[in-house]
């Protein structure tokens, strides 16, 4: 048996149904870029337009991704902690209520129900259920780690992270008058998040994952964990306000927002340097070389889709024209998936082998896999690129007009279909393989002892 | 670096951050009033809101360019679009999208509805965004100076204003009712017919679909001047 504590099972059942729902997401996606790419017939428009396709390609994500960070962090804090979960009761109850209520505003959203507010569109009685279901989260991961006779940095990190998260989430929530106000704080769940609580989590997580793999020091992995962190934040926070130089707000967000936006990478690129030096230093042989290929794959990719890609277009001259443009959807894809994606599916390669008792697995079909979605999502991300560029050139600086600079991308979007199509047969070939996972015939190098301090 | 440095890194980047973005919050709430104009922010505007987040416009259409990248963006739909067209576009899209290569649903939005929906886009047209989106920039000025200078616009912009919600010319507006450059060409009317025509399609040809214009004969004197105008180019160039 791999794993040490046996409510760490808990988390099983998250992955799962995490990795059910990114399949769902993606082909929803596929039918959004045939949206684009094809001019569909009245009839169909009128009973399943784009707006509920979108809102449930979104809410999948989201709803996937917090699957994913909620069983990673069941998974590890036992073993952090050293100690069972606090409630794996509350976990399943937990569990059951948020996947039922995401399931009911999947549905919801097919007959018109919503809230019309973009990534945010769960109800309010949905909502209502989310929050106990964070609640009974945060619970009992608090529970755990104040009952732990083991007190470590990362166990509060971890903490802290999803505590920020849920708090974020509850400014979305209510209804604003005024337009402007309801875009700021709405930023506060989406950036915040993506650029905050989630980047904390994700440093939390991977610290984690590379000071048990690799057997680098505790205190070496902690340090690396504080700055990188107090860099995510110190830029993320004050950063937010690259999205307010066009809502109607004073002139110093361009400033605040510009400079500290761009500082924004920094932190990534530390992740990426104390990935590769602590992959160099390790201690311990290399198992499981896929697992490797997604937690470097995932520095490197969030440097360039986070990072390079939106530092790109955060400083207000260049804003102004890609704003709401296509280049923005080319930076969600490669940042969504290069950060969190990735760092969900290292989690499921680290942890679900485990959950089985496998120490060396069958990587065969899951390098496919990897390299498929990886290089189709680049490629996508190329395409969507392509397209923003000519929307923003033909629509904002030739001033030809809306409908045109769109049918000329139509061409690029039958291009994303097909690279869409591609990266589907990626993430089912990955799913299958994580489903499916399977001992080795090759035999595991020995493993060098685990330092103490790392337990 | 130490342990106790590292620490020192997040606590020191976090509380300062933290600190300046919650000073800029309570500064944005004193000045939302003034880039926004919250003394016109009525009940009637509110009510828009609701019904723009009941259709769920905002997945397709972004709005301070937030939202789906589908549709165009709603900031300036007021002065891109006028108050006529975005009525006649919410209500009947099927019609006016007939021959356009990308559909808007039927929602069923009723009447009070879309009275609700124009007044709460007018008034977010007026939120001082620093003049985004760029493409949009022309049509509020136009918008603006029919307002206060009719003679002085420019043609093109008052046509395309005025005309744009079903017509084209030169590759924008959108294509319900037919090129106007080809219909320059293929009319007989003169120009004081032109302008009966414009005020009151069935006065001259009783049957047609165009809807009456509500313009001032003065404007429809404008618009009828500029699509004659192009009539007469193509003669000559022949």
């Amino acid at each position: 048996m791999l794993i040490e504590y046996q409510s760490q099972r808990v988390s099983l059942w998250y992955f799962r149904l995490a990795l059910v729902l990114f399949i769902l997401q993606v082909i929803i996606g596929l039918w959004l870029s045939i949206n684009y790419a094809f001019t569909l017939p009245q009839e169909l428009v009128n009973v399943f337009p784009f707006s509920t396709a979108r809102e449930i390609h979104t809410n999948t994500l989201v709803a996937w991704m917090l699957l994913g960070f909620m069983g990673g962090t069941y998974y590890i804090l036992p073993p952090e902690c050293g100690r069972e979960l606090y409630s794996p009761k509350i976990a399943y109850a937990q569990l059951i209520i948020f996947v039922a209520a995401a399931v009911t505003a999947v549905v919801g959203f097919l007959f018109g129900w919503t809230r019309g507010k973009p990534l945010l569109e769960i109800p309010f009685p949905l909502n209502a259920l989310i929050v106990v279901a964070a609640l009974l989260f945060i619970a009992n991961v608090a529970m755990t780690i104040i009952q732990s006779k083991e007190k470590s940095a990362l166990q509060w990190m971890l903490l802290g992270g999803v505590t920020f998260l849920a708090v974020m989430y509850l400014f979305g929530m209510p209804f604003y008058k005024n337009l402007n106000t309801d875009y700021y704080y709405w930023w506060w769940v989406i950036h915040l998040w993506v650029e905050g609580a989630w980047e904390v989590v994700t440093a939390s997580i991977v610290a984690y994952i590379i000071m048990r793999v690799t057997g680098v020091d505790r205190k070496v992995v902690e340090k690396w964990l504080y700055v990188e962190t107090g860099l995510f934040l110190f830029t993320g926070i004050v950063g937010t306000g690259h999205h307010y130089y066009w809502i109607g707000a004073p002139d110093y967000w361009l400033w605040w927002g510009g400079v500290f936006s761009a500082l924004e990478p920094l932190p990534i690129v530390l992740m990426v340097v104390d990935t590769w030096m602590h992959v160099r230093e390790r201690k311990n042989p290399i198992v499981n070389p896929l697992t490797w290929y997604y937690i470097v794959g995932l520095a490197i990719y969030h440097l360039v889709g986070a990072g390079l890609w939106g530092f790109m277009h955060t400083l207000p001259p260049i804003n102004y024209y890609t704003h709401g443009s296509q280049i923005t959807v080319s930076h969600g894809h490669l940042a969504f998936f290069g950060a969190y994606a990735l760092l969900n599916l290292t989690i499921f390669y680290f942890a679900m082998p485990r959950l089985k008792g496998i120490n060396k697995y069958n990587d065969r079909l899951g390098r496919w896999g990897f390299w498929i979605m990886t290089i189709a999502m680049f490629l996508l991300g190329l395409v969507f690129g392509i397209a923003g560029i000519l929307q923003t050139y033909l629509e904002r600086f030739l001033d030809i007009g809306y409908s045109t600079a769109h049918l000329t991308m139509m061409f690029w979007f039958r291009v994303a279909f097909g690279v869409g199509l591609v990266f589907l047969a990626g993430v089912i070939i990955t799913v299958y393989h994580l489903f499916t996972i399977k001992q080795s015939n090759l035999p595991a190098p020995e493993p060098v002892v685990t330092p103490a301090a790392n337990i | 670096m130490t342990g106790k440095t590292a620490r020192l890194i997040f606590w020191v980047g976090t509380l300062t951050s933290a600190a300046i973005f919650l000073w800029q919050t309570y500064d944005f709430h004193m000045q939302t009033p003034k880039f926004t104009h919250t003394d016109k922010l009525t009940e009637q505007v509110v009510a828009g809101k609701k019904v723009w987040h009941k259709y769920n416009c905002n997945d397709c259409h972004t709005i301070l360019g937030f939202g789906g990248y589908y549709a165009p963006d709603m900031t300036k739909a007021f002065y891109r679009l006028g108050e006529n067209n975005i009525a006649s576009i919410v209500q009947h899209p099927e019609v006016m999208y007939k021959n356009s290569f990308r559909k808007m649903p039927h929602l069923g939005v009723s009447e009070t509805e879309t009275t609700q929906l124009v007044t709460f886009l007018r008034w977010v047209g007026e939120i001082e965004n620093r003049h985004w989106p760029p493409q949009d920039e022309k049509f509020v000025e136009a918008y603006k100076l029919r307002e206060s200078q009719p003679q002085k616009l420019d043609k093109v912009h008052l046509v395309l204003q005025a005309c744009g919600g079903c017509h084209t010319f030169e590759n924008q507006g959108r294509n319900v009712g037919g090129d106007l450059t080809a219909i320059a060409n293929r009319i007989t009317y003169d120009r004081q017919t032109l302008i009966n025509y414009m005020i009151n399609p069935q006065s001259v040809r009783p049957g047609v679909t165009m809807p009456p214009q509500d313009v001032s004969p003065q404007t429809a004197g404008i618009i009828a001047d500029f699509v004659l105008s192009l009539k007469s180019n193509k003669e000559v160039s022949k």
